[in-house]
């Protein structure tokens, strides 16, 4: 059997409009790697949010960052800055990885 | 007055009103009705390279003059100005908090495209013909007054907190900067007008079959996109208040007279009078909204879009654009 290294997943949905400063954290701290989901939709503490089309202001995107520990700690500490006065929601969770020197 | 019904009238029983209004009402009922969102950008790409083509063609047939680097002039000083006075309103008859009240100025000294396209199409319909570089003062108004509401914020927020200064950050952060001058729109607004202006006549023949026949019909089409955006929005009205959403009706006439003005007294033609009226009367949704909510997170993007979207834009749409066009042709005949 293949063996599975222990990694944490960082699922972060931001606006839009600061995803790109979430992701220039993202790295800064450590990370070797990311994945974005451009239009996510749904609702939340600022009602349902849904892109309009025309102006981005309404688009929220899902970035997933895998890392180890002490990153997606590190990720998690600073983006609490980051995200005060927009849509923002940031998760973690266990998972196993295959090839542990990607991430 | 008279004149004015009938032209209002004329105006709301046109295909672009009326496909506006379609879109409205499906939007609010929850239709599914909805444009694929690769055609919706689509035909605004395709708007703002036709329109943008057309005023480069149109300057380049007439050469440049005088009069286009004063109006050129005037409308960096309309797009800084405006927002001083819609911050004012705002904060006095609009009760409203600093920050709010300096991201809704920024949108009200900018310019919504596509009340502008409108208002060509309207003067198409009338055969009135207009300065092909009012675009280009169109692109000009985009951005500064951007730099006026973000002025006006960071003026109240230092003037309010005893805190010692912070070292001066910089008006623009990079990613400001990248949104409102590297914005589609705006790249592709400046791009075909200059390659309009490039090209000249031989240009706009090549360019004719695509750009000035379906124009109009094309307009009808977005409008009923721009009505379900709106329609979809109507609930927000909640969120804006009744004494900020006066503001959105009293301010574009309060610009649009300012612009009539001004562009009169330059001596402009009706028509270019009467866009230039629009030009001021038209608030933003697309650029300075993006550059709001990274410049000024505070702010409720709820209230300015639905300020600007669903309450300017209609009015200016349905009443505005007669309104203004009617007092040009009354400024004219004096």
């Amino acid at each position: 059997m293949v063996q599975l290294y222990k990694k944490k997943r960082l699922e972060i949905i931001v606006e839009a409009a600061r995803s790109r400063a979430v992701i220039e954290m993202v790295e800064k701290a450590g990370a070797r790697g990311y994945t974005v989901v451009p239009q996510v939709s749904g609702k939340g503490n600022r009602g349902v949010r849904d892109d309009a089309h025309l102006s981005d202001v309404f688009r929220n995107v899902m970035i997933i960052v895998i890392a180890a520990e002490d990153i997606a700690t590190r990720i998690v500490d600073q983006s609490q800055a980051l995200l005060e006065h927009y849509a923002g929601i940031v998760v973690v969770s266990d998972v196993e990885v295959v090839r542990d020197e990607h991430f | 007055m008279n004149e004015f019904l009938q032209l209002a009238a004329g105006n709301l029983l046109s295909p672009m009103v009326l496909f506006f209004a379609l879109g409205v009402t499906a939007g609010f009922l929850k239709s599914d009705l909805a444009l694929p969102e690769a055609i919706s950008k689509g035909l605004s790409l395709y708007l703002m390279l036709a329109i943008g083509f057309k005023g480069g063609g149109e300057l380049a047939a007439n050469g440049l003059s005088g009069t286009i680097a004063v109006a050129l002039i005037l409308a960096i000083v309309l797009s800084f100005s405006l927002p001083v006075i819609a911050y004012g309103l705002l904060r006095a008859l609009g009760r409203l908090d600093v920050t709010n009240a300096a991201a809704i100025a920024a949108h009200y000294g900018s310019v919504s495209v596509v009340t502008f396209v409108a208002a060509t199409g309207f003067l198409g319909n009338r055969g009135i013909p207009f300065e092909g570089y009012v675009v280009a003062m169109m692109a000009l108004m985009e951005t500064p007054a951007i730099v006026t509401g973000l002025l006006l914020a960071r003026r109240a927020r230092s003037a309010d907190t005893a805190e010692p200064a912070a070292p001066r950050a910089p008006l623009f952060s990079k990613d400001v900067a990248r949104e409102v001058f590297l914005s589609g729109s705006v790249v592709l607004l400046v791009g075909s007008f200059a390659i309009g202006w490039a090209t000249g006549e031989k240009g706009l023949t090549i360019m004719a079959p695509a750009i000035v026949d379906p124009f109009k019909a094309v307009i009808a089409v977005f409008l009923l996109d721009m009505g379900l955006l709106v329609g979809r929005r109507l609930p927000d009205f909640r969120a804006v208040g009744l004494r900020v959403m006066a503001f959105g009706l009293y301010m574009p006439v309060i610009g649009g007279t300012i612009g009539l003005l001004a562009a009169h007294a330059i001596g402009l033609s009706p028509g270019g009078v009467t866009l230039v009226a629009v030009l001021a009367a038209s608030a933003s949704y697309i650029v300075v909204p993006a550059a709001m909510r990274m410049a000024l997170p505070k702010a409720n993007p709820a209230v300015y879009v639905t300020l600007s979207l669903a309450v300017t834009f209609p009015f200016n749409l349905i009443v505005g654009i007669p309104l203004y066009n009617a007092a040009a042709q009354f400024l004219a005949a004096m």
